[in-house]
C-alpha cells in the first residue's frame, strides 16, 4: 500500500467522522384549512430525549385541541425536522419550513446556536418563533425582538434562582466545573455573578472545563477533591448530567463536597439513574411531576402517562405551554394573523400544571417558577430518587427585571 | 521545594492511576480498530457504533437478569458476543464482497453502517438516557494516595486491561489463526495460494476486532450515561490513538491509548481550566515527531 493511499484514507476517515449525523429531510402532507406549525429540533443523538419530551407535551395539547374541533374552526397541523444539533442545518430547515411548507409558526430548538440563527431569520421574515428548549438568555435578552418568544427557563433565571438559594448557605470557597460550551459557561457565570453580588465574601478557587460528551470524570473529580472546596458548582447539561452524577457517586465526591447542578432533580436525569442517584446533590428545575401536589399537576401527569407510558420530564412542560399559548393566542387574535397573534401573546396568562404562567410583554419570556431541592430517596418512589426539601421560588423573586433585560438589547 | 513536592505528590500518583483506568477502555476499543485496520485494511468507522451497541446490550441484558450484580457479569460476557455476532453477519453479507475494491469503498460502507446503526439504536432502545448500576462488589471507592479516593470499579478496569492485552497477544502470536492472519496482512494472495481459506480468516479477525468494541462498551456502561451519540466522541479518540500508535499495530494502540489517557489526567492536574487540550496537544506533538505513528505501521 502506498503512502498516498493511506493518507487519502485517513483524510477521508476524518472527513466522514465529521460528516456523521448530517440530516435527512422528511416531508409530510399539506392540509389547506389548518394552522400549520413547523418544528425544528434535535431528534437524534444525546439531546433527542429532551426534544422528544417537548414534542410529547406539545402533541398532548394539539390532540386535545383537534379533538374539540381545532382553533377558529381550523385544526392544528405540525411538521418536524431533525437538525441534528447543527445550526446551519437547522437554519436551512427553518427556511424550508417557511418557504416550502408555508408554516404559520416556527418552534424549536434545544441548540442555542440554532435557536439564535432561526430567531434572526424569524425576525427578517416576520414569522413568530416559539423557543421551546434553548436555555441561552440571549434569546429574549440581547438578541430578543418582536417575533421571538422564550418558553423554557433561561440560564439567567436559573443562575439567579440558584444563587439566591446558595447565598443562604454557609459555603465560602467555591469550585466551578462544567461542559465547555455556551450552556455550561452561561449557567456557571450566572450563578457565580449573582452569588458574588448577594454574598461578596465568596471565593472562587479554580475552574475546570471538560469537553461536551466527556465520558470519564474521575480525573477531574480527584483534582477537585484534593483542593477541598466548600462547594462545587457543576455546570453540566444534557447527557453529561447522568455521567457526572454517576462519577460523583462512585468517587465519593457527593459525600465530601456538596454540589449544585441545575436540572439534576429533573426526572429525565434521576429516572435513568435509578437507585444510583446522587443523594445530597442540590438542583433546580422549573418542573417536577410530583410537586406541587395540586389537582392540575396530577391531572397533567396522569394524562401524560396514559398517552406515553412514562412520567413527564421538565421539558414536556415547555411543549405543553407552547401548545396552550398557541391555542389561547389565536383564539384571542380571532384570526390566523401573525401580527395579531403576537399582540395577543404579549402579557397572556395560561393555566399550567405549575399554576398560572405569564408571557411577559416586555421581553417575551414566559415567567416560570423554579424548584430548588436536594436529591434524596423517597418512600413513594422505589425505582429512582427524587427532590426533597423543595423550595418553590416564584418567578418574581428571580426574574431579571424588564429594565435589566432591555438594557442588554442593543437595537 | 514546591516543585519537588508537586512532582512526587499523592495527587500526581492518583491522577496517573485514574488516567491508566481510562487508558484501559481506550486501549480495548482502539486495539480492535487497529486489528481490523492492520489485517483487513478497513478503516472501520462503524466501530464506534458497535461500542455503543455493546453498552446498550449491557443495559438490556443486565436489566433482564434482575439488574443486579449477576446481571452485569452475564452482560459483560454476553454483550460482546452479541456484538461479535452482529459484526459476523455484516461481514459475511456485506464486507467480504468488497475486499478487492478500493479502501474508499470500504470506508463508505462502514460510514453507511454507522449512520444506519445510529438510527437502529434509536429505534430499538429509544431516546431516554440509560444507566447500568455498578456491580455491588465494585461500588464505592478505596483510599489509595493521601486519602484521595479511587473508585473500586476503576481498580477492576486496571485489572482487566492487562488480561485483554495478554489474551490478544496470545491470539495474534500463538494461535494458528493468528499467525495466518498476520501473514494475510502482509500478503493476502500468497496465503490464499497455499490453500488457506482467507475469507474465513478475515471474518474471524473482523469478529474479534468488533468483539473488542463491544467489550469496551460493556465495560464503560456502568460508569457513563448510556445514550445515543456515545459512538461519536469515542470513534474520534480511537482513530487518533490508532494513528499516533501506527496504523494496524496493536501495541501501537496500547501506546497511543496510554499517551491519550495520561495526557488527559495529568493535563487536568497541571492546568485544570484547559485540561481538555492536553491529549490533543500530545497527538500533535507525536505526529510532528513521527508522522507515521510511534510504532511500525502495517500499511
Amino acid at each position: 500500500m502506498g503512502g498516498i493511499c493511506m493518507k487519502k484514507v485517513i483524510y477521508l476517515s476524518i472527513f466522514m467522522v465529521g460528516l456523521l449525523g448530517l440530516s435527512l429531510f422528511s416531508s409530510s402532507s399539506y392540509g389547506a384549512n389548518t394552522i400549520k406549525i413547523g418544528i425544528v429540533d434535535t431528534y437524534s443523538g444525546p439531546p433527542a430525549t429532551m426534544s422528544q419530551d417537548v414534542l410529547d407535551g406539545f402533541k398532548m395539547v394539539v390532540n386535545e385541541i383537534n379533538a374539540k374541533g381545532g382553533i377558529l374552526g381550523k385544526k392544528i397541523e405540525f411538521v418536524t425536522r431533525d437538525e441534528k444539533f447543527k445550526p446551519d442545518v437547522g437554519l436551512a430547515m427553518a427556511k424550508e419550513l417557511v418557504l416550502k411548507e408555508n408554516v404559520d409558526l416556527l418552534m424549536g430548538t434545544i441548540s442555542s446556536s440554532t435557536a439564535l440563527a432561526v430567531s434572526d431569520f424569524a425576525r427578517k421574515e416576520k414569522i413568530p418563533f416559539l423557543v421551546t428548549n434553548s436555555r441561552t438568555e440571549k434569546i429574549t435578552g440581547e438578541k430578543g425582538h418582536r417575533y421571538v418568544f422564550g418558553i423554557a427557563e433561561n440560564t439567567a433565571m436559573a443562575g439567579r434562582a440558584a444563587a439566591y438559594a446558595l447565598s443562604k448557605k454557609p459555603f465560602m470557597k467555591y469550585w466551578i466545573a462544567g461542559d465547555d460550551y455556551e450552556y455550561g459557561h452561561s449557567i456557571a457565570e450566572n450563578v457565580w455573578n449573582n452569588l458574588k453580588a448577594l454574598k461578596p465574601g465568596v471565593q472562587l478557587l479554580e475552574q475546570t472545563w471538560w469537553k461536551v460528551g466527556e465520558s470519564d470524570f474521575t480525573p477531574y473529580i480527584t483534582q477537585i477533591m484534593s483542593a477541598k472546596p466548600d462547594f462545587l458548582i457543576a455546570a453540566t447539561g444534557g447527557a453529561t448530567m447522568v455521567t457526572f452524577a454517576k462519577a460523583a457517586k462512585a468517587t465519593g465526591l457527593v459525600a465530601r463536597v456538596p454540589i449544585y447542578q441545575h436540572t439534576v432533580i429533573d426526572y429525565g436525569v434521576l429516572g435513568p439513574l435509578g437507585a444510583d442517584g446522587p443523594e445530597g446533590v442540590y438542583g433546580t428545575a422549573p418542573y417536577l411531576f410530583y410537586y406541587p401536589d395540586t389537582p392540575a399537576n396530577k391531572a397533567y401527569v396522569e394524562e401524560f402517562r396514559k398517552a406515553y407510558g412514562r412520567y413527564p420530564q421538565m421539558f414536556a412542560l415547555f411543549g405543553y405551554s407552547a401548545g396552550r399559548l398557541i391555542e389561547k393566542g389565536f383564539q384571542k387574535a380571532g384570526a390566523v394573523d401573525k401580527e395579531k397573534f403576537i399582540n395577543a401573546l404579549e402579557g397572556m396568562v395560561i393555566d399550567s400544571p405549575v399554576g398560572k404562567l405569564e408571557m411577559r410583554a416586555c421581553d417575551h419570556q414566559l415567567q416560570l417558577p423554579m424548584m430548588f431541592g436536594v436529591v434524596k430517596k423517597s418512600p413513594n418512589f422505589k425505582d429512582f430518587l427524587v427532590a426533597s426539601d423543595i423550595m418553590m421560588v416564584p418567578s418574581k423573586d428571580f426574574m431579571p427585571t424588564c429594565e435589566e433585560v432591555l438594557k442588554t438589547r442593543k437595537n | 521545594m514546591d516543585l519537588i513536592y508537586t512532582i512526587f505528590s499523592p495527587k500526581l500518583m492518583s491522577q496517573i492511576f485514574v488516567g491508566l483506568s481510562r487508558t484501559v477502555i481506550l486501549f480495548i476499543v482502539a486495539s480492535g480498530l487497529s486489528l481490523i485496520l492492520g489485517v483487513l485494511r478497513i478503516p472501520n468507522i462503524w466501530h464506534g457504533s458497535l461500542y455503543m451497541v455493546g453498552a446498550f446490550m449491557t443495559f438490556t441484558i443486565s436489566g433482564a437478569i434482575g439488574g443486579g450484580s449477576l446481571g452485569f457479569w452475564m452482560a459483560l460476557f454476553l454483550a460482546p458476543l452479541g456484538v461479535a455476532f452482529v459484526s459476523l453477519i455484516a461481514e459475511r453479507s456485506f464486507f467480504q464482497h468488497l475486499y478487492e475494491r478500493e479502501h474508499i469503498m470500504l470506508l463508505l460502507l462502514t460510514f453507511a453502517f454507522s449512520l444506519v446503526f445510529g438510527d437502529l439504536v434509536k429505534m430499538v432502545w429509544g431516546m431516554e438516557y440509560k444507566s447500568v448500576p455498578v456491580p455491588r462488589v465494585f461500588q464505592g471507592s478505596v483510599h489509595l494516595f493521601g486519602g484521595l479516593p479511587f473508585p473500586l470499579y476503576n481498580v477492576f478496569l486496571l485489572g482487566i486491561g492487562p488480561i485483554v492485552a495478554v489474551a490478544l497477544w496470545l491470539i495474534v502470536n500463538k494461535t494458528k489463526i493468528g499467525k495466518i492472519s498476520r501473514a494475510a496482512a502482509v500478503d493476502r494472495e500468497m496465503v490464499g495460494a497455499v490453500g488457506i481459506n482467507v475469507s474465513w480468516v478475515f471474518a474471524f479477525v473482523f469478529m474479534i476486532g468488533c468483539l473488542l468494541a463491544g467489550l469496551g462498551g460493556a465495560l464503560v456502561a456502568p460508569t457513563v450515561n448510556v445514550s445515543l451519540g456515545m459512538d461519536h466522541t469515542l470513534i474520534m479518540e480511537a482513530f487518533l490513538i490508532v494513528i499516533i500508535g501506527g496504523l494496524g499495530n496493536i501495541w501501537g494502540a496500547l501506546l497511543g491509548a496510554l499517551i491519550f489517557g495520561l495526557a488527559q489526567s495529568l493535563g487536568i492536574l497541571i492546568w485544570p481550566q484547559f485540561g481538555i487540550v492536553f491529549p490533543y496537544a500530545a497527538v500533535i506533538v507525536v505526529l510532528l515527531l513521527r508522522p507515521t505513528g510511534l510504532l511500525k505501521s502495517t500499511w
